[in-house]
């Protein structure tokens, strides 16, 4: 299991990579989404695979439980359940980075607003103004264009 | 976005998510769920109820700032994170009481934590629809200057003054 | 303020040795704070106030060293008095030298002396383990040095008060802002003297250098001063960095971090090898660079920008000489008796730098115009001779039989001989500025008007020029003597002498000019030679202090040229009663070994002449013709002026330069630059390790076992690798959130129902989030697809970091840790472990968390530290949207859309409508 997720994890982050390395700006931004999402599973695998071990395993149960303590409390021995560490830890990971990434878009729009450009390679060239009255003064600044 | 079978369903799912994103987050202790979970819940409802029946809507829905939402919700965390202090305990000790008499015959396990994750909620809701909000407000307004005219969403406002 | 007072009260008197030197160490920055209190109008209390502080340190110092003795100090033995004063009264010979090489041969023994080590005293604590301890060294040399500072503190803060007057706002305000400054300097300098830590000295070392910096820059809207004050940061701080290296590098191979210590164990030490001889170089260079060194010596006479209290403080009695001390500290390690032990390159390196040093900063002193300039070169060349000097200690030992230094005879001597001759003129210099001019030409005659200042300057003047008569004069005999006698055998040496004799002669060259120029008489440097006579002295030089103030009445006036009273009456009476001198100096002389350990009296250096009293004589005549010759008496350029300048400029261009090839402002540079970086990383670590190949093999075999997994598994790799493939931005969006969906159900199958939850509802937001903002953002332009090429590269890089993540996360994934923190997290989620009493009863349990949710009691409990900062992350992130995007709510809530085109045309009312 643990090398089906090392697969997920390569396609992820290399597409990601393929995405952080074009011109295009909204791509980079898809980049970092994607290698959020090649992160986690890198995370996830590391807690070790769902499948019970083969001593432990019944006809009706293959997998390790949740961590969820039901009437078993205390709790069983992670040899039965999975790690739930890794998932607390992914858990802020994926809020963390949803707010990231609306401040990431955002970021866009107003470097849109700017420059008037997202392609990578002009940006470099631009000069750009940072004052928020700009943005403010040219509130309907036709933002299709490209400069 | 807007057909009338969007809008009557937009309206009986909504509240129906949002209690169960309460739901979700109250169990969340002991359950799948939590305040992240819950937060994000309520929003998704709110940014449906917003599709369906325009920005004014939502603002009659929600007639403040979303950032009172975060703020609030970072009081709430933070002063259960530091009560303890207060009490001699560490950082974030949770109260936790195991039968804790709610009337009516029925006990409930309480963990003071619960007020922590209620602050996570309001933080998340907060965040997510404020984003969501101000970019779609944004949407409208390059519709409003390419167009000439507001949006549908837009146009369908009350008149609302915030 | 007085709380922390008292404490340092109460430390001096529970660690009484090391807590006296702290407390003296402070006491001037503490007074010189506490004269911030007082209200700007309060002059006399301020100056008492802030003279208190050097005047504690200088009583502390002077009672540790009376309750404890000098550190490292033997008495002399009986002996010795008995055999110099046979060897002087029976040789017969006329050649003072001769007797020197015969009295130091026959007191062989004390070449053990000069390995007896002081013992450094009390520690305070602070952190053992590396070696970051306070001990304090108050040995000759170092509580020499803490009086010498403290006492021309206590003159220098009297000083001050009389250059920068008392009555006007501008004085007022300069006061306030001086006195803590110099409070610094003076605590930073003790600091330095008093450390026993080497890297305590090199702590108070940069302090010294950072005070520096702000006295020199005093001038706040001087752009030059601020210029000068600069390299001269630059130029001392880089010597620390010089001084650090080499301190840690004795350190890390002695193994030894005090002063004591390592004088202690210098004949154990492992002198093979480079190693110390490299820690030598590095300290050294530190040393000379603030001791102003040719060719690092430039920074000094730039210094001169400072108020002259800081010249006459810093930069001619105290800070400069640091690296003096520093090389007499390291004299006694580097320089030993015996074969193969030591530092072979000190004798010839130090004494040339200092020979050349001085002969150079004695001829440029010659050939100016500036008051200030003038002595600054001086200093200069007599730093340079007391390098020298120390140089020379170093012959002796690698010549069989000559077992004694002679040339660092009596050094306290030569120390302080030189301070009390250049403080006092520079506090005349000063004085005579604010009044008249600096600028020696403009002086013709000054001592007609201003008898006393220039009685004053002309009296420490002649001290300047090594005049019978002044203990000055016999310091030089006695520095002549050292050459001489280590020119014995050496016939370089000679060289030496001569560029001693010279220096000598442009020292007696400057007094015969101010002598004639103050007196008005012929040969001076007056009016009718220079018309130029308000030449800029490089551009700077003033520190706008000097125009031309009416005389101060009273004490306050007096006190700009009274405190260099007493130091020129210690010259003189070093000079006609030396042994007056030798009782308040004598006992801080390590290596005395002529005279009585003494400085000889004037009459026995004349009724004993030789070749060194010849070589004085041969200096005071030239020095007389050269004074009243037209030879040198232009303003000399110094072109080491030009290092400084030359050296920022090429290393603010490499900067530019480099950071033009660094930060191109590529995005995709950088990015490619990172991953490869890293990537070579990877490579080197799976290269030595096979556990990094091994797990590859082991997981493969496992790869089915979860057929469900990897159905899912699939679904990610293409929904992933489908996302490029599309260029229309909606698909786009469309397939990252349909890869943000099969990654739900991943989590679905690695039992995960929060993350799933917690995922899907983001994918969600997510994808309304990207179609938002899809709509404002405007299409690639269509004409400049990316080529082939850099596509091809674009998906080998991605391909290659990619496989390597995948690497990663197998290689961890197998390795089974010992150990599981979730282990100990799901057990304590809801309740801890039952306890047991001692009858084998259960208790009860210990305390857990409450929930049986173990991912939701961790987020919210065990780890509930991560999750408040993380929601502040949230708020903060929300902020950042709410302020780059304001909001438009007027418009979009009720008004005419004709009028929000009206609007948007013109930007004024947009923005009044907006606000």
């Amino acid at each position: 299991m643990t090398f089906v997720m090392a697969l997920c994890v390569t396609a992820c982050v290399g597409v990601s990579i393929y995405l952080l390395l074009g011109r295009d700006l909204k791509g980079v931004a898809m980049g970092v989404f994607l290698l959020g999402h090649g992160a986690n599973l890198s995370i996830m695998a590391m807690s070790g695979s769902p499948v019970l071990p083969a001593e432990n395993a019944t006809a009706a149960e293959s997998l390790k439980a949740a961590p969820i303590l039901g009437a078993h409390v205390p709790s069983p021995a992670l040899a039965n359940m999975v790690d739930p560490l890794p998932q607390a830890l992914i858990l802020t990971a994926i809020v963390i980075g949803f707010a990231v990434m609306g401040f990431l878009l955002t970021l866009l729009i107003i470097t849109n607003r700017s420059t008037g450009t997202l392609v990578v390679d002009r940006l470099a060239n631009e000069p750009v103004s940072t004052t928020r009255t700009d943005t403010r003064a040219e509130p309907f600044l036709p933002s299709g264009t490209p400069s | 976005m807007t057909s009338t079978l969007f809008k009557t369903a937009a309206r009986l799912i909504v509240p129906l998510t949002l209690i169960f994103a309460a739901y979700i987050a109250m169990r969340g202790h002991n359950s799948p769920g939590g305040g992240f979970i819950g937060g994000l819940m309520a929003s998704v409802g709110l940014i449906l109820y917003r599709m369906a029946h325009g920005r004014a809507a939502l603002l009659r829905l929600l007639p403040f700032h979303p950032r009172v939402l975060v703020a609030l919700g970072l009081a709430i965390a933070y002063v259960t994170a530091l009560v303890p202090l207060a009490l001699g305990q560490p950082l974030l000790t949770s109260l936790v009481i195991d039968g804790l008499y709610i009337g009516l015959g029925q006990t409930i396990h309480f963990a003071s934590a619960v007020f922590f994750d209620i602050g996570v909620l309001l933080v998340v809701v907060g965040v997510t629809v404020g984003m969501i909000q101000r970019l779609s407000e944004e949407v409208d307004s390059q519709h409003i200057k390419e167009s000439g005219c507001p949006t549908t969403a837009a146009s369908s406002t009350g008149g609302n003054p915030r | 303020m007085s709380m922390a007072l008292a404490g340092f009260l109460q430390l001096a008197v529970v660690a009484p040795p090391a807590g006296g030197l702290l407390l003296a160490i402070i006491a001037p920055v503490l007074a010189g704070l506490a004269t911030l209190l007082l209200p700007r109008a309060a002059v006399t209390a301020r100056v008492v106030l802030a003279g208190a502080g050097p005047a504690l340190a200088f009583v502390l110092v002077l009672w540790h060293l009376g309750a404890h003795g000098v550190a490292g100090h033997t008495p002399p033995p009986e002996s010795h008095h008995a055999s110099i004063t046979h060897v002087a009264d029976t040789s017969g010979t006329d050649d003072l030298a001769s007797q020197v090489i015969e009295s130091s041969l026959s007191h062989a023994s004390d070449a053990g002396r000069l390995a007896a080590p002081p013992q450094g005293t009390a520690v305070i604590e602070w952190v053992p383990d590396l070696d970051l301890n306070l001990a304090f060294l108050a040995d000759g040399l170092g509580g020499f040095f803490a009086l010498l500072v403290a006492g021309i503190g206590v003159l220098i803060v009297l000083y001050a008060r009389g250059y920068f007057g008392g009555a006007t706002e501008q004085a007022r305000a300069d006061l306030f802002r001086f006195y803590p400054t110099l409070g610094f300097f003076a605590s930073a300098m003790l600091g330095v003297v008093l450390a026993d830590y080497t890297l305590l000295t090199l702590v108070f070392w940069e302090l010294t250098s950072i005070s520096s910096f702000l006295l020199i820059g005093w001038n706040r809207y001087d752009k030059a001063a601020l210029k000068l004050a600069k390299q001269a940061f630059f130029t001392t701080g880089l010597g620390g960095m010089f001084l650090l290296g080499g301190i840690g590098l004795l350190g890390y191979h002695t193994g030894h971090w005090r002063w004591s210590e390592l004088l202690q164990h210098a004949n154990d030490l492992d002198w093979s090898g480079g190693t110390l001889k490299a820690a030598f170089l590095l300290m050294f260079v530190g040393a000379a660079s603030k001791s102003a060194q040719w060719p690092l010596h430039y920074w000094l006479p730039g210094a001169m920008a400072a108020p002259t209290p800081v010249s006459a403080y810093l930069h001619s009695a105290t800070m400069v000489k640091a690296g003096v001390f520093l090389v007499g500290r390291m004299l006694p390690l580097f320089v030993l008796p015996g074969e193969g032990v030591g530092v072979d390159i000190w004798p010839g390196l130090i004494t040339w730098i200092g020979a050349i040093t001085m002969l150079y900063g004695g001829v440029t002193a010659v050939n100016q115009h500036d008051l200030k300039r003038i002595f600054a070169y001086t200093t200069v060349s007599q730093l340079g001779l007391l390098m020298a000097m120390y140089g020379l200690a170093g012959f002796d030992f690698d010549h069989a039989g000559h077992v004694v230094a002679a040339a660092i005879d009596l050094d306290i001597t030569q120390i302080a001989n030189h301070a009390f001759y250049k403080a006092p003129l520079f506090i005349t210099a000063g004085a005579i500025g604010h009044y008249l001019s600096r600028s020696l030409p403009d002086l013709h005659g000054a001592f007609y008007k201003f008898p006393a200042i220039c009685a004053t300057m002309l009296l420490a003047g002649y001290a300047l020029a090594a005049g019978p008569g002044t203990v000055s004069f016999q310091a030089k005999e006695l520095f002549l003597y050292a050459i001489y006698h280590a020119a014995n055998g050496r016939p370089w040496l000679w060289v030496i002498l001569a560029m001693t004799i010279a220096t000598a002669a442009c020292n007696v060259a400057i007094f015969v000019r101010l002598l004639t120029t103050l007196l008005g008489l012929p040969g001076s440097m007056g009016k009718a030679d220079h018309d130029s006579a308000h030449d800029d002295d490089h551009g700077h030089g003033e520190d706008g202090h000097d125009h031309h103030h009416a005389p101060e009445p009273g004490l306050g006036g007096a006190l700009i040229w009274l405190p260099a009273v007493p130091l020129v009456a210690l010259q003189y009476i070093g000079g006609l009663a030396p042994g007056v001198w030798d009782r308040l100096f004598g006992r801080f002389e390590r290596f005395g070994y002529y005279f009585d350990h003494g400085v000889p009296s004037l009459l026995y250096a004349i009724t004993h002449p030789g070749v060194p009293l010849y070589a004085s004589g041969v200096a005071i005549v030239l020095g007389v013709v050269l004074g009243l010759s037209k030879l040198l008496r232009g303003q000399h350029i110094d072109p080491h002026d030009a290092i400084y300048p030359g050296v920022e400029a090429a290393s603010v261009g490499l900067g530019r330069g480099l950071f033009a090839v660094l930060q191109n402002g590529s995005l995709r540079v950088y990015l490619t630059v990172v991953l490869i970086a890293l990537m070579t990383c990877l490579s080197a670590a799976a290269w030595h390790d096979p556990g990094m190949i091994a797990p590859i093999g082991a997981e493969a075999a496992r790869a089915f076992e979860l057929p469900l997994g990897v159905i899912v598994g699939l679904l990610i790799v293409i929904t992933a690798l489908l996302l490029p493939v599309f260029s229309s931005r909606i698909v786009r969006v469309l397939m990252l959130g349909s890869c943000g969906f099969t990654v739900v159900a991943m989590y679905v199958v690695y039992q995960a129902p929060d993350l799933a939850l917690t995922q899907l509802m983001v994918e969600i937001i997510g994808v309304l989030l990207f179609v938002l903002v899809l709509r404002l953002l405007p299409e690639p332009p269509q004409g400049e697809r990316a080529l082939p090429v850099g596509k091809l590269w674009r998906a080998g890089l991605g391909l290659v970091v990619g496989l390597a993540f995948g690497w990663i996360t197998l290689v961890c994934a197998h390795a089974q840790p010992e150990a599981l923190l979730g282990e100990w997290f799901s057990q304590y989620s809801y309740h801890g472990p039952a306890m047991i009493d001692a009858a084998g009863e259960k208790t009860g349990y210990e305390r857990g968390g409450g929930g049986k949710n173990v991912v939701n009691v961790i987020l919210v409990d065990f780890r509930g530290f991560d999750t408040l900062g993380e929601i502040s992350v949230l708020g903060l992130a929300a902020l950042g949207v709410w302020s780059m995007l304001p909001g438009r709510r007027r418009e979009l809530c009720g008004e005419p859309p004709a009028q929000a085109n009206a609007s948007s045309s013109d930007p004024s009312t947009a923005e009044a409508t907006l606000s």
